[in-house]
């Protein structure tokens, strides 16, 4: 076994293009998004501080009344017309809005003054504010159609920012974008909801934002939270790259060269799955090793701190050890070099989404956190994050079962299916 | 000691390989002669257990290994027609990969590496990476590779294929050395007419699957013996007087070369009269006439009404 982990070794270290990929790229995706979103995590807010301009160019009431009436109007069961309505009361869109705009940690950070269409010009013009966010005329009426019955045209939320080079402006702009797209992934919920009578209360509005990364303890900087999220996605990288190698294997016949010598096939596998654990731990760590050291995205002296992060770590690279042996055995099954091109080419993309790599998943749909959850990549995301903010073994236990569970699972399927008997 | 009786392959209903049954005794060199896409290198995977056979047997010492494919594999060594190495690592590396799932390690293992270095030539170059070699130093480290555990046979399927020709006597000389002095068992798979009758004892030529002919060289020349092989040197090509030459009745075979055509004729027959006229009929003018015994390239052109190689 140790033959074959050392070789799967020494076969990555000597590929520099593979390790600028594995080791280079984060780092600089690292970089790159923790600057550019600095201002999107609750852990930096006071470096922002924003003024914005509301134009409010739609009656809100009227739009609410003229929806309820227009329920009467409409063939549908007294219960969902009043189910609707009140949907229409509670969450009405500029409601959501503005409880969004009022929540703690957008409060501290954002402050919205209402006013007239050519004062909020003067007003960007000077600088006063960095952007004016426009209510168009029957946006209620627009938005409620959409949202509740599915309706109509839909409606736009209209933002002028004057200076687009502006972080604060791309913070906002992000943050809008991302209310709009959540109202429109509300829809569905939105609509299934009413129908069944249900007071929407509470449900949504809350959620919207997209920043309050996680529940309590301190906050996530955007440095820390990029450091975490890219690590774990490129921890698949390693396992799609270490069962990349037996497509090499395979096409230079050294595969054939493995089976003459009558080890147990096991043995080429376990190897795989070692070398993948060992090569993924070692990323993690000179990933979290650079960035403190470069973007101070974690302090140094806490030894308690770094051993629950060695303890993530670990977890997470025997998941990618699994990861990786079972590639390996899909490979060697199904006889296709496609199996480790379309992992990383589509399913790491899908994964880092769900995850939460990119976009923290706070704000998006609860069945998407839920997938995510499932992930090894946004499970451990998940448990650093918690570790990072907590401090609490009892907080990461929950993920940390769970990606174990997913590599047990992964090395069964791998044990069960690997060819054993190599002739065809 | 290894034999296989009526191999067949197929793949997707073609059949690749059709009832081969050969057999190598104890330190024999014997030769399996074919041109491309003859089934060679199906053949040889199906004799090291790394293909199954869609019907018949392979035996050492008489018992079946398609079943249980272990006791073979122990014995044997086997060189690979591409180059079976990891080529981000050196050629110590490799060797030490390959020993070490054949059970070696320690001092043993580090003897073995450099036997079987000493013994392709490349000790000095040994710890730099593959990917730097010549083709004919890869070549030979694809042989030594498989010589790390010590086999009694050794497989080799076109060991030499597009390499410099002093590689290739380098490699010729060592696998003539290890079956003479060494007493290995060798199975030499090549198109190379040379090569085999230079290393090999006893001669398989395989055509389109199927084993055409078989025995000592001087048995398969003698299947030639009333037969001698004429080559008309050409200034250049002549496609008529050829058409016409493949056409008369006395001449067995006839082909074309890179620079004229040859012929084989029965022996005593005066033939050659009749060619010089024709050739003085095309206007052809002959640089060369060369009368030679066959060569087993001719048996194959015989067998075959082919040349080994186009
Ligand atoms: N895996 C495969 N699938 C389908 N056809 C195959 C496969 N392997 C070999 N063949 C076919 O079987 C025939 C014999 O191939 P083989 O490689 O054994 O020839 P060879 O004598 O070794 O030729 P060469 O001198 O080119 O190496 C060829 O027609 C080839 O196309
Ligand atoms: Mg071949």
């Amino acid at each position: 076994m140790w033959a074959f982990l050392k070789k799967d070794i020494l076969v990555l270290l000597r590929d520099r293009t593979e390790l600028a990929v594995l080791l280079l790229m984060p780092f600089i995706l690292i970089v790159i998004l923790g600057f550019s979103l600095r201002g999107l995590m609750a852990g930096n807010t006071e470096a922002l501080n924003m003024q914005v301009a509301l134009v409010q160019n739609d009656d809100e009431q009227a739009g609410i009344t003229e929806f309820t009436e227009q329920l009467e109007t409409l063939e549908l069961q007294e219960q969902t017309v009043a189910g609707m309505a009140a949907a229409a009361e509670q969450a009405s869109p500029f409601r959501t809005l503005q409880m969004m705009l009022a929540s703690p940690e957008l409060a501290e950070m954002i402050s919205v003054e209402e006013m007239g269409a050519a004062a909020a010009r003067d007003a960007l013009e000077e600088e006063e504010v960095v952007a004016i966010l426009t209510i168009p005329e029957n946006f209620t009426r627009l938005a409620l159609d959409k949202m509740l019955l599915g309706t109509g045209p839909g409606t736009e939320l209209a933002l002028t920012i004057e200076d687009t080079t502006s972080t604060r402006a791309d913070v906002f702009e992000t943050l809008i974008s991302d209310f709009a797209r959540a109202l429109n992934f509300e829809t569905a919920a939105s609509r299934v909801a009413a129908e069944e009578g249900i007071s929407l209360e509470g449900q949504g509005a809350m959620e919207l934002g997209g920043l309050e990364t996680t529940s309590s303890g301190e906050p996530v900087d955007s440095f820390q939270y990029y450091t975490l999220g890219i690590a774990v996605m490129f921890v698949l990288f390693v396992s799609a790259n270490v069962a990349g190698n037996t497509n090499v294997e395979r096409n230079r016949h050294v595969f054939d060269r493995i089976m003459l010598s009558n080890r147990h096939p096991f043995m080429y596998l376990g190897g795989k799955a070692i070398s993948a654990a060992m090569i993924a731990f070692t990323q993690l760590f000179i990933l979290f090793f650079l960035s403190t050291l470069v973007l101070q995205a974690f302090e140094w002296d806490s030894l308690n701190f770094w051993l629950g992060m060695a303890l993530v770590s670990a977890m997470l690279s025997l998941c990618a050890g699994a990861l990786a042996a079972f590639l390996t055995t899909l490979t060697v099954r199904l006889n296709s070099d496609a199996i480790t091109t379309v992992f990383s080419g589509g399913i790491v993309t899908i994964f880092a989404f769900l995850g939460g790599s990119f976009i923290p998943l706070t704000g998006m749909p609860d069945i998407i956190q839920e997938l995510g959850n499932w992930t090894p990549n946004g499970a451990s995301l998940t448990a650093f994050l918690q570790w990072v903010q907590q401090r609490d073994l009892a907080a990461v236990t929950d993920p940390l079962v769970r990606i174990g569970g997913t590599a047990a699972v992964l090395f069964a399927l791998s044990l069960a299916l690997f060819p054993v008997k190599g002739a065809n | 000691m290894l034999e296989t009786e009526g191999l067949t392959k197929s793949f997707k209903g073609k059949k690749a390989v059709e009832g081969v049954s050969l057999y190598l005794d104890k330190g024999e060199s014997v030769g399996l002669l074919g041109p491309n896409g003859a089934g060679k290198s199906t053949t040889i995977s199906m004799i090291s257990t790394l293909a199954r056979p869609t019907s018949g047997d392979v035996r050492l010492n008489g018992k079946s290994v398609v079943k249980d494919p272990s006791a073979m594999r122990s014995v044997l060594g086997v060189v690979p027609q591409e180059i079976a190495l990891y080529e981000e690592l050196t050629a110590h590396e490799n060797l030490q990969f390959f020993g070490q799932i054949y059970g070696l390690s320690g001092k043993p293992l580090e003897t073995a590496i450099q036997h079987v270095l000493k013994l392709v030539g490349l000790e000095d170059r040994q710890k730099e990476t593959v990917k730097t070699y010549s083709g004919g130093m890869k070549r030979r480290v694809n042989i030594a590779a498989a010589m790390m555990h010590k086999p009694d046979v050794i497989i080799m399927d076109e060991p030499t294929v597009g390499i410099d020709p002093q590689s290739r006597s380098y490699i010729l000389e060592m696998v003539r050395r290890l079956n003479k002095e060494e007493g290995l068992t060798v199975l030499y798979t090549s198109h190379y007419m040379e090569e085999v009758e230079r290393l090999c004892d006893r001669v398989y030529i395989m055509d389109h699957g199927s084993i055409i002919a078989s025995g000592t060289k001087d048995e398969l020349k003698r299947i030639l013996s009333g037969e001698e092989t004429v080559w008309i040197e050409l200034d250049r090509a002549y496609p008529e007087l050829f058409a016409e030459l493949k056409m008369n009745e006395h001449i067995i075979q006839a082909a074309e070369t890179e620079k004229g055509i040859k012929l084989i004729i029965p022996k005593g027959k005066r033939m050659l009269a009749e060619i010089f006229q024709l050739a003085e009929r095309h206007q052809a003018q002959i640089l060369n006439v060369n009368v030679q015994t066959p060569s087993l390239e001719d048996v194959f052109l015989h067998l075959t009404g082919r040349k080994l190689r186009d």
